[in-house]
Formats: C-alpha cells, structure tokens, sequence
C-alpha cells in the first residue's frame, strides 16, 4: 500500500517540522512587505495604476485590418503615454479591435486618431472612455477606503464565528496575505490595475477566507477522527473548491478574456489569488492551527 | 433513489419558475410589430398622440414585424421634399400622420426578455458631470438634472436616464447616459452653459430661457434653411427662424432702441446676440423699429461644410442647437465632464455571445472536477443545475426591479456562481462522510454552519463598494448580494435536500 505509506510518512513529516514549515510563508511575506516597500519608494504608489485610476482615455477602434505598431509610430510622439493592444476573435484569431490607451484627453485622443485613420470615428466603428484624472483620484481613494473597510467588517465576521482570538486571526491573516501577495505578484509581472482590477481584490477576500473558515471549523469545532485526519479531509474538501474556482476563472479568462480588460484584470487577478489562497490556506491556516489545537489540547491533559 | 420532494425543492423549483416567467413574459410577449422607443416632443407624430411604449404593427396598412421592415417602407415613402400621408397603426389605434419628413420616432425589434443590457453590452454614452470649480450640493444638482433633461427632450434625443449621483466623500454628480447611437457634440449639449444674450451695446435685451422668450418657432415657414452659397473653401448655408418675446424683453427692447439714432434705413447700433460670451451674429434694426415693443424677431445663424449637403446638415444642427439654447435657457452652472465613455454596440453582441460560452466552459469543467473527485454522476450533475438555476433567479430577479446589466454585474453573476460551485462542494462532502455517528440530517446541517460563516463573510466585505466610485459598480454588489443570498437560502438548500436523496 504505497498510498497509505506515503500518507503515514508524510503525517509524521508534517508532525514534525509544521512549526519550521511557518517558515515558508513568513519569509515570502516579510519578502513581500520589502519589495512593497521599494514598489512605493520607486512608484509613488502600491500598484500600476491603468488609465481608469490616473485619468485619461481609452479608445476601441473596430478595425479588422488597422495595424497596431504602425497605429502606435503614428500616433506616439501626438499623444501621452501611449499603450495599444489588439482585440482579436477566439474561433477564427482574426482582429477584430484596437484598443488605444493614453493619458491625454478624448477630444485630442479622437483628432489625433481621426487625422491618422483618415474618417470620422463615431459610435458605430468605435468606442470611448475618458476619465478625468481628480475623478479617477477620488475613485481610487475610495476603492481603497472601501478594501478597509470590507476586510474590516469580514474580520468582524470572523471574530464572531470562532470567538477565540488565535483561529480568527489565522483566518484574517491568511486573508490578508492572498491578496498582499497577489498584489506584489501583479506589480512583479507589470499588470496595470483598474477600479475593476480593485473589485477583484475585493472578491479574493470573499474566496480566500470560505476554505480558511472551511479548515478552522473542522480543526477546532469537531472532534471525530484525528486532528490529521480531519485537516486533510478539509484539505481533500477544500483544494477541489478551489481548483474548480481556478478552472472557471480560466476558462472565462481564454474564452472572454481579449475583449474587455474589465474582465481579464478581474480573471488574472482572481487566478492568482486563488493559487496564493491554496498556499495560504494548506501551509500557513494548517500549521498555525495545528499548534494551536496541539497545545490546547496538551492543556486539557495537563489540567 | 427515491424521489421526495421537500418544501425546500418546492420553494426551489417556484422561485425557478417565477424566475423564468419575470424573464420572458414581455409586456408584449406574443405580439408581433416593432415597439416605439421615443418620440421627440412636439413633432408631428408626438402632436397626434404616438408615445414611448406602444407598439406600432402597421404601416399604410403593410404589416410590420422588424425595425428593417419598419424602415423599409418608411425609406421609400419619404423621398421627395412633398407632404405626404402616413398611416400609423398600433396595437390599440390608428394615426394619420401628414408630413414631408419621416415621423421622429425611434423603434426597436420587440424585446424578446426583460433583461436590460447596460451600456457596456448594447451600446450607448454614459457622462459625468461636475460643476467647474465648485462643489454641487444635492440641491442643486437635482435642478442641473431637470434643466438637462429638458435640454435634451428639446434637442430630440428621449431614450435616457439622467440621474444624481454621489460617493463616500460626498461629491455629487449628473450621470447622464444616452441608450444607442450617441449624439456627435452630446460634449457641448451637456457641458454647454448656453448662455444666449441679445445685446445692443452693453444693455442686455433678452436672454435664453422662459422668462425673456414665450416660443422659439421649430418648424414651418418660421424656421428653416432658407439659402445656400458657394465659398471659397466650399459652402455655406443660413437658417433664420422666429423667436417671440415676452412684453417685458419687448418694452426694454423699444426704451433702448428709443435713444438710438437713425443711420438710412437702420438704426445706429446692431443687436449682437452672444452665446457663452461669444459674438454669434450682429442683426442691423432696421429704422421703423425704434422705440416699437416688438415681440417677433427673426434670429439667423449658418453652417459651412466641403459639400452642399455638408453645410446643409451643419446649419440644421446649428439652428436645432440654438433653438434648444434659446427655449430651454442656461445652465445655472459652468459644467466639466469628468467622465465620459462612448460605448459602440458593435462588439457589445459579440462579447454576450462569448460570455454565454464562458459560462457553459466554467460549469462544465466544475462538473467534470467533482466527478474525478466524488465518481457520481448524479452528484456531479446536480451541481450544475443548481448553478444553472442560481444564474436564472438572479437574472429573474434583476429584471423584476429593471435592473442594467453591465459589466461589473455580470461579473458579479460569477462571483456568486463562484461561491455557489464552493458552498456545494463542502454540502456534498459532509455528506459522503459516512463513517461518522452522525445522521445525513446533522451533517448537512453542519455543512450549513461552514456554509453561512463564508457567506457572511463575503456579504459584509461587499457592502463598502455600494458606496465607492459614485456608484458605478453597484452591479457588481447588487448580483453578487442576490446571487448567494438566494444561493445560501434557497437554491444550495435544495442542493442539501437533493444530495440526501441521493446518498439515502
């Protein structure tokens, strides 16, 4: 039974080093806070912000045949910062947009493209989205301000739920650690990010903490079967919750992905913290909690 | 298995039902024709009684069931300048219309459900607008609301909503948004101040608005396009039409012009009519009208384009922009627009269509992963039908209270879906626990314990962002909120009661 030997031998393993295993996340998350740190010190700021944060306009030009890296020598040195990406059908691969983004407004935006492209842009062969930079400011602080306070009222939640200080915090901190490293992972791989992108985080704080409620409630609230045991059944319980929310997020992102970046950013971001959720969740949640069990249940002896 | 149904998939299967019934029974469900989507105010077919909503199934008689009908039989009869003779029929009467232009109405296909798409997937404007340096308070932006609105009723476009808006810190804003193709200069109609002065010299004589003018004339022989003329550079054309004044603009009008000296056939001074502090046009007063309190006076503007028809249409949309200036007045307030997103149709269908096969993918692929994981076919199945379900209630209910589809709420339709694939997972796996003392009955009821933490959790961690970013993704909370509410209280305790079925 190789199965049932490697389940024995990796139990003991685990029983043996969990506390030197917290290692793991501790270093990647003081690594995180020092790379943040420097991201601010060099940016200014914690993420890449896209034009629906700084301000500036966002133009689709519905094109099967405009060529983006001649569109982009045309138009660069006429208007600020600019960023053009292709829109492309999934079935047939044929492009079927352009999207140009920059800081400038939409009236220079759509002069400057409408001298290039030679016709009128209007609301049949094109869309756009400008968004003045004190509006997107105020939008900003506010996503923020509204990340405070949802993660502030979850921990609330969460307190409720156990009542005991050590479980809750696990689970806030596991919480704040998926969206912390998702973050740092979207600034490493240059990922710009929109009011959108924002709501994604807001929606990692909603799946990150359902398999950290899902393994803190059997560690602690049941007592059939070992504590072994009843972690890995949540383990068994909760990595088939997650690797399905992976699945679907993937899925939409290949088939939906191209055509909006709203809903790409949120995909992308969802990816990754769910990944960083099974991290969080199957190394940090489970060692802090089984150290909190074990020794819980060695006072219970002792007494 | 035996089949037993609980009140629990009673209430299920009702709420599915009813979902389903507030999805596709239309107002117009069965009827056949294209619906009126807006009429614009005081034109002929406004006049007769056409409005919004009704339901036109004949034209001259020829039955209409498409808007490609409907504009086929309205193209070939308006192609003379001649008035002609148009026969409306709708599902309730019939109106007889006599005009030299095509009826100025919009008509859509009959809707086909109650959905509402948002302007990300069927196109359209959406603008923001603030005040220029100064703070509105909710007072005042309530009265820009109703001075736009009537800006825009008079300019001709109907189909949209106008509403205040505010955010955490207590800005507040109009947030305009226009269903459809989107006016050229909607910039200018919205952010305009419009101030319309008529001055001779400095003295102002009237301005835009209801108290210095009793009618802007907008059609007949009063108003239109009268000339044409080559130029250099192409062509220029001149509209003139007749404003009415009221006794008190008319009286100041005959005390100024009274002290002005006669120079041949007109007086020594011109009447300048400004828009936002700009020279539109200077009108020589001819001699006969000094110191006479006039009410009538013909105001005349033009437009130049490369081509005559160019300019025709320049001068047209000059004359109707003045018009709606003049009728409708100034803004109280200089007006910025800190947002503005002009969204084409065209990719709008294209990304629904995509979004559906997104949809159909993810779930497949939830079911195959819980059959590797569980190896039942009946329990990887029902999950997909308590997704299917959860998707339906949601839209069901999103069209009972007319809510727009947008982007942030389809987003939002797969968060809850998201978490709805999680809730049954952990339901399904307490259930196949059968080593443990406890009945299926407590199990399923523990899985609820575990179940209603996460949804707590999530529901709270939502509500911020209802006030965040002025609004502009409520969506997102509002079909989330619905979705796992209906999820953890309706739909997923069904999943429970299913699940027993099947393990009993």
């Amino acid at each position: 039974m190789d199965k049932n030997n490697f389940k024995k031998k990796f139990a003991d393993f685990h029983d043996k080093h969990y506390k030197l295993l917290l290692l793991i996340p501790i270093v990647l998350l003081i690594g995180c806070f020092i790379y943040m740190g420097y991201f601010y010190h060099q940016n200014g700021d914690f993420i890449h912000k896209d034009i629906s944060l700084t301000g500036g306009t966002s133009a689709t030009i519905n094109s099967e045949s405009l060529n983006p890296s001649d569109l982009k020598n045309a138009v660069s040195s006429k208007l600020k910062d600019v960023n053009i990406r292709e829109i492309s059908d999934l079935v047939s691969q044929k492009q079927v947009a352009i999207i140009v983004e920059t800081t400038s407004d939409e009236n220079t935006t759509k002069t400057v493209l409408e001298d290039y492209l030679g016709y009128e842009l209007n609301g049949d062969n094109s869309s756009f989205e400008f968004t003045g930079s004190t509006l997107s400011e105020n939008f900003y602080n506010q996503l923020l301000i509204a990340i405070l306070i949802a993660f502030f009222l979850m921990a609330v939640v969460v307190f409720f739920q156990f009542k005991t200080p050590v479980p809750s915090l696990t689970v806030i901190l596991c919480a704040f650690a998926d969206i912390f490293m998702t973050l740092v992972t979207a600034n490493l791989i240059g990922l710009t990010i929109s009011s959108a992108g924002i709501v994604a985080f807001l929606m990692l704080i909603g799946y990150s903490v359902d398999t950290d409620i899902l393994l803190t409630t059997r560690a602690i609230k049941r007592e059939v079967g070992s504590l072994n045991r009843r972690m890995f059944e949540s383990f068994k319980t909760g990595i088939t919750m997650t690797l399905t929310s992976v699945a679907a997020v993937l899925a939409s992102l290949i088939i939906v992905g191209s055509f909006s970046s709203v809903i790409s950013q949120i995909f992308t971001i969802m990816t990754i913290g769910l990944l960083f959720d099974i991290f969080n969740t199957w190394l940090t949640n489970v060692c802090i909690i089984k150290w909190y069990v074990l020794k819980r249940e060695k006072k219970k002896h002792e007494n | 298995m035996k089949i037993k149904f609980t009140w629990r998939i009673w209430l299920w299967i009702i709420f599915v039902l009813l979902s389903l019934i507030a999805i596709f029974i239309t107002p117009h469900f069965m009827q056949n024709g294209v619906l009126i989507t807006s009429v614009t105010k005081n034109s002929s077919a406004y006049e007769q009684g056409l409005r919004a909503d009704q339901v036109i199934t004949a034209v001259d008689g020829k039955v209409v069931t498409s808007t490609e009908e409907y504009t086929k039989i309205l193209q070939e009869k308006f192609v003379s300048n001649e008035s002609v003779k148009l026969a409306i029929t709708t599902t309730d009467s019939e109106y007889i219309i006599y005009s030299n232009i095509a009826p100025q109405i919009t008509v859509s296909n009959l809707p086909s459900t109650n959905l509402n798409l948002g302007l990300d997937l069927k196109g359209g404007a959406r603008a923001m607008v603030q005040a220029e340096g100064h703070k509105l308070t909710s007072s005042e932006v309530n009265d820009l609301v109703s001075v736009v609105s009537n800006r825009l009723n008079v300019y001709g476009i109907s189909d949209m909503s106008i509403r205040a808006v505010s955010d955490l810190s207590g800005n507040n804003y109009m947030l305009i948004e226009i269903a459809g193709a989107t006016p050229s200069d909607l910039e200018n109609l919205i952010s305009q101040q419009g101030k319309f002065e008529a001055k001779i010299g400095n003295d102002t004589i009237f301005v835009g608005g209801e108290q210095d003018i009793t009618s802007v004339s907008k059609s007949g022989t009063d108003s239109g396009i009268y000339s044409c003329e080559q130029t250099s550079s192409g062509y220029y054309c001149t509209f003139r039409f007749t404003v009415y004044l009221s006794e008190s603009a008319a009286e100041r009008q005959a005390a100024i012009t009274n002290n002005l000296t006669v120079k041949g056939s007109y007086l020594s001074k011109s009447l300048d009519l400004y828009v936002d502090d700009v020279l539109l046009d200077n009108l020589s007063i001819s001699s006969d009208l000094k110191g006479r309190a006039e009410t009538q006076i013909s105001i005349q503007g033009g437009g130049s384009g490369e081509t005559k028809s160019d300019a025709y249409a320049e001068a047209q949309a000059q004359m109707n922009k003045l018009q709606t200036i003049l009728i409708t007045g100034s803004l109280p307030f200089k007006l910025e627009i800190v947002k503005l997103d002009t969204i084409s149709p065209t990719l709008g269908t294209n990304f629904s269509k995509y979004i559906l096969y997104a949809g159909i993918v993810s779930l497949v692929l939830v079911a195959i992963i819980i059959f590797i994981r569980y190896r039942g076919l009946k329990s990887s199945f029902a999950p997909l039908l308590i997704c299917t379900s959860e998707i339906i209630i949601t839209l069901g209910i999103a069209a009972m209270i007319k809510w727009d589809l947008d982007l942030p709420s389809i987003a939002g339709i797969l968060a809850a879906i998201g978490t709805g694939v999680d809730d049954q997972i952990v339901v399904l796996d307490e259930a196949k626990h059968k080593e443990e003392v406890l009945s299926i009955k407590q199990r399923i009821t523990r899985a609820f314990g575990i179940v209603i933490g996460s949804f707590l959790a999530s529901a709270v961690s939502l509500l911020p962002l209802w006030w965040a970013g002025a609004g502009l993704l409520k969506g997102f909370v509002l079909t989330t909120l619905i979705g796992i509410t209906i999820g953890v209280f309706i739909t997923r305790r069904a999943f429970g009661d299913i699940v027993k079925m099947i393990e009993e």
